[in-house]
């Protein structure tokens, strides 16, 4: 496994939450979101068993909603606590960037 | 592999873990159509898949329960020798209504031999066994006749039981059905039947009669995998149900589910 998909694994679930921060959306819809945010390649395989966690969780809601055109599809968007989340935690990968940042630079 | 072929084996392998295929298979059918991409790269083999559906949607693996029920079988001291080798020195084991425990052990540390004496078919030295209901038992391998159908069988163990003729037929093709094996009724003499077929049978025939205590010799040998899976789907649900489960295994995978562990491996805390 590369080293991006370790990374990406440790922090999937907020990626999902600041994708939905920007707006309710659909799997295949947060997947192209997360990769025009320069995230790479997110497999359906790894993207919705995230969401289904989140929704568990009580961080996204979601609904089945029949377009006027296609198939249904499963809606997410940021609960309250997903929100909150998203703000605390956001918070504190903030600060463990700078602490990696700050160790891994040469003296 | 085509993406119907890919969402119908999704939905089977969802189906096997209890889980209602409908919401996870739509909305993976939405994104392959959205995406246009290969079912597998996109996400990985059906079972493996289902297995990170499971774990998105439970929380980490079921948390084993104490004791719930009222005690069903209380074998106290057990001591057996063959010769001058003592099998079993003073082994302790109690069972509740609603409760699965794991026999486990080295070859030879006397894991069916204590469950042939807990199913009274075998005399201990010293120490004894109270039971509280009817049991049913599951030995390693034997207990089915080469010439006779599984019906037949079904018939002959549910007569000894007190099930009529029509009911243990019945009861038996359904539990067949539920361990993946559904043309039990046309199937031929046991003698042509697989390993692992007739081991299906032997467990069924061990559960006819719903007895209160299930007893139960490393009774998934042979299975497929999925079976297997079935398997154990079915000790939780008869667990639900009340009933107390002693089952010999070597797979220790199980062992976190289960809610108590014997290990019956000389020198080992008991």
């Amino acid at each position: 496994m590369d080293r991006r998909t370790q990374w990406l694994r440790g922090v999937l679930d907020l990626c999902v939450l600041g994708a939905l921060a920007r707006g309710e959306s659909y799997g295949y819809e947060i997947a192209q979101r997360l990769e025009a945010g320069g995230l790479g390649v997110i497999a359906g395989g790894t993207l919705y068993p995230a969401l289904l966690r989140l929704e568990r969780l009580g961080l996204v809601v979601a609904d089945w909603r029949t377009g006027a055109s296609g198939p249904a599809r499963k809606y997410y968007r940021l609960s309250d606590d997903g929100a909150a989340t998203l703000r605390s935690a956001g918070a504190d990968w903030a600060v463990f960037v700078g602490n990696v940042n700050a160790i891994m630079e040469v003296p | 592999m085509t993406a119907d072929d890919w969402l119908a084996a999704l939905s089977a392998e969802l189906r096997r873990r209890r889980i209602d295929p409908a919401g996870p298979v739509g909305e993976a059918a939405a994104h392959l159509r959205d995406g246009g991409q290969d079912p597998l790269e996109a996400f990985g083999p059906p079972a493996a898949y289902a297995l990170a559906v499971v774990a998105g949607l439970r929380d980490a693996t079921p948390r084993p329960r104490g004791p719930s029920g009222e005690p069903r079988l209380r074998a106290t001291g057990i001591t057996k020798r063959y010769g001058r080798r003592t099998v079993l020195n003073g082994v302790d084991l109690s069972v509740h209504a609603g409760e699965v425990v794991a026999m486990i052990g080295a070859n030879g540390s006397g894991k069916s031999t204590m469950l042939r004496i807990c199913a009274g078919l075998l005399s201990p030295d010293s120490g004894h066994v109270r039971l509280g209901g009817t049991v049913g038992y599951c030995p390693q391998n034997g207990g089915t006749s080469d010439f006779l159908t599984p019906d037949e069988h079904f018939v002959l163990v549910g007569a000894g039981r007190g099930v009529g003729r029509t009911e243990a037929r019945a009861r038996g093709r359904s539990m067949a059905a539920a361990l993946d094996w559904a043309d039990a009724p046309r199937a031929g003499q046991s003698r042509h039947l697989s390993g692992g077929t007739r081991q299906k049978l032997n467990l069924i025939l061990g559960r006819l009669g719903d007895p209160d205590v299930l007893l139960l010799d490393e009774p998934y040998q042979g299975f497929d995998n999925g079976t297997y899976l079935d398997f154990w789907q079915q000790v939780w649900h008869w667990r639900d149900a009340g009933k107390a489960i002693v089952v010999v295994t070597h797979l220790l995978n199980e062992l976190d589910r289960v809610d108590t562990v014997l290990d019956l491996t000389p020198g080992r805390a008991r």
